[in-house]
């Protein structure tokens, strides 16, 4: 029995599951992702990275009073802020990589981010 | 037989760990505080190479100086100049204030008008000039008083470092040249820390200062409504500015009242959402979204054209309309429907 | 004539017997594996495939589907994983693999070797294996994500027990055993 050559039959599968794994590596990466963690910039503070895995509800504390966030599986929302305008409850539910919710009263950004960083920043 | 197939094997290994490498890391360094009324990101570039904090620091500082400088109604250079003029006598004008005077003269030039730094009055009159804006918004003799013969730029006469007031009525609000003018200011003094690259985003409206090596900047753009509207590629030393009446307002009976005063009627500016404008000149940016937004859904491509923008886009209550230069950039978001073009004159 | 596709039906006690023994092997090897630490929790080389490769290129893919079998349950039994999720996505991975060799096996020796069949086996194997997961233990959307390295560390093992199992087999003492069954009467 020889088995000292690849055949070509090898190297075809070989080649195949090469191009299986990097597709899978691709896919699972796209920039224009959904979302996976929640980034929670308070001016003055380190950024908190929250995943967006089970639901629950976070409170974060500020100059202005108390951000209410719910997050969900691949999404996450500004539930109630301080601030007559309602600006951060009006961004609703943020679950492409990349949406902004912003309180200016509590000096407090919500960003969610895809499975790798896609923006440099974001405009609005 | 053997050394062909560890050939073979050390092959298909360098394939799979070519075709399985991810991307990098993140190549840029983030900074956030709160400055000039808003939020402030740093993005410097590469990551790293810098004191971040000394970077951060100084550029708060500088943003806190322009800040009660030119601020519209708090006390400060401005101020003081505001009351000077009133006056009508001639004065000394403090340094700070006389780029914002002739940036502005040129603004109103251009916009024919719309975008008219004077009318401090008017915007104060609809409750904006404190820091949560509120009612009630002027009465309609209110509103005639102010609309009969109303000053502008004109009426500041300037002779060097001397300047007097022309018109009684006369109140410089900067509101929206003074950000521009500041992203200009910071990228200098980024440039004079030796800063590579970056992008200065204050509040959502942002520029770039070089670009990272081997990629453009990549920057998403909020639709007003929620979510993505889209993403642009940005090189070094363009500004992305957004005027939009979600900004700064208030709803009085039932209607949303914003900050964008459009000077012909005297009221809130109506048609447009957002108006966006890209350009190398940060001022311009700002002083043109600004004036697209008044300009209207009809005539905000005339206006474009009178001020010298090609890259400039509208978010209506429909639909999304851009000049094709800017169409050609943004790649819509995801469940974006494509954006309407609209030619320049 | 090579005895890699020998007849099914040859020489029957001592088919069962080779089947006992190489099973045996299998089942040690699992059990040696399970007791070395390995780097990443979850991704283990894989060696007892090794067995399942060359009874299949040896005895046939019946055969194969003995030893695997058997070995599954056997070392399942033995570490006292049986009927545990464990034991469940052993047996996905090793259904898997099986299947996938079927489908190979018309094609081997001629055209695909040990390292395309192993590595078709151990591709097929995590699959199985993440597919039972993600349907009945952690339905999570985002499990997905845990693929693409598993399906990479399933190519680096499967080539590396592929190029083991040429090396068993291309040995001489094995070649003996290997063609005693075809030329005994």
């Amino acid at each position: 029995m020889s088995v000292g050559l690849l055949r070509w039959g090898d190297a075809l599968i070989g080649v195949l599951a090469a191009g299986i794994v990097a597709t899978a590596f691709a896919l699972a990466y796209t920039p224009a992702g959904e979302a996976r963690v929640l980034v929670i910039s308070q001016a003055g503070a380190a950024p908190q990275h929250e995943p967006l895995d089970r639901a629950r509800v976070l409170e974060v504390a500020g100059p202005a009073g108390i951000t209410r966030i719910e997050i969900e599986p691949g999404r996450a929302r500004c539930a109630d802020s301080p601030g007559r305008q309602n600006i951060c409850e009006a961004s609703g539910w943020l679950q492409a990589h990349g949406e902004v919710a912003v309180s200016l009263p509590n000096r407090l950004t919500l960003q969610v981010r895809g499975p790798e960083p896609g923006f440099d920043s974001m405009h609005y | 037989m053997r050394s062909v197939m560890t050939r073979a094997l050390a092959l298909l290994l360098a394939t799979v760990l070519l075709a399985a490498c991810g991307r990098d890391e993140p190549d840029t360094e983030q900074l956030g505080f709160y400055a000039f009324g808003t939020l402030v990101d740093l993005s410097l570039y590469p990551a790293g190479q810098y004191d971040v904090e000394a970077i951060g620091t100084a550029v708060q500082e500088e943003l806190e100086i322009l800040h009660r400088s030119w601020h519209a109604w708090e006390p400060g250079s401005l101020g003081r100049t505001n009351e000077l003029l009133a006056l009508q006598g001639e004065f000394s004008a403090p340094p700070s204030v006389l780029p914002l005077i002739e940036r502005g003269r040129e603004m109103e030039a251009l916009s024919d008008g719309l975008f008219n730094p004077a009318l401090g009055k008017l915007v104060a009159a609809w409750g904006f000039h404190q820091d949560e804006p509120d009612g009630p918004p002027p009465d309609a003799a209110t509103l005639a008083e102010l609309l009969d013969d109303p000053p502008g730029m004109q009426d500041i006469e300037r002779n060097g470092v001397r300047l007097r007031g022309t018109h009684p009525d006369l109140q410089l609000d900067f509101g929206g040249l003074a950000k521009g003018l500041a992203v200009e200011r910071v990228l200098e003094l980024l440039a004079e820390h030796g800063v590579e690259a970056a992008i200065f985003n204050a509040g959502g409206d942002l520029m770039t200062l070089g670009r990272p090596e081997g990629r453009p900047w990549r920057v998403g753009i909020r639709h007003p409504h929620g979510g993505v509207l889209g993403s642009i590629e940005l090189e070094g030393g363009e500004a992305l500015f957004t005027s939009g009446d979600y900004e700064r307002g208030y709803d009085w009976d039932d209607t949303r009242i914003h900050h964008v005063i459009d000077p012909r009627t005297g009221r809130p500016s109506r048609g447009i959402d957002s108006a966006t404008v890209l350009h190398r000149d940060p001022a311009l940016a700002d002083a043109a979204a600004t004036t697209l937004m008044i300009a209207g859904p009809d005539a905000w491509p005339e206006y474009a054209r009178k001020m010298g923008i090609e890259h400039a886009l509208v978010v209506l209550e429909d639909r999304i309309e851009a000049t094709p230069a800017l169409a050609e950039r943004v790649q819509p978001g995801r469940d974006q429907e494509p954006f309407v073009v609209r030619e320049l004159p | 004539m090579g005895a890699s596709s020998g007849d099914p039906q040859a020489g029957g006690d001592a088919r069962d017997r080779a089947i006992a023994a190489l099973a045996a092997i299998a089942i040690g090897i699992q059990i040696l594996e399970a007791a070395i630490p390995s780097p990443v929790p979850g991704i283990k080389p894989g060696l007892a495939n090794i067995v399942t490769l060359i009874t299949l290129l040896v005895l046939g893919w019946r055969a194969a589907v003995a030893v695997t079998l058997i070995r599954v349950v056997g070392s399942s039994l033995l570490l006292g994983t049986l009927l545990s999720p464990a034991f469940w996505l052993s047996l996905a991975g090793a259904v898997a693999s099986l299947v996938l060799l079927a489908a190979l096996r018309p094609f081997a020796p001629r055209h695909v070797g040990p390292v395309g069949l192993a590595i078709a086996a151990a591709m097929a194997h995590i699959t199985g294996q993440f597919l039972l997961a993600w349907a009945i233990i952690i339905p999570h959307p985002n499990l997905p994500l845990v693929l693409p390295p598993l399906l990479l560390a399933a190519l680096i093992t499967g080539s590396l027990t592929g190029i083991l199992t040429a090396q068993v087999l291309a040995d001489p003492r094995i070649q003996r055993h290997v063609r005693k069954p075809a030329s005994s009467p």
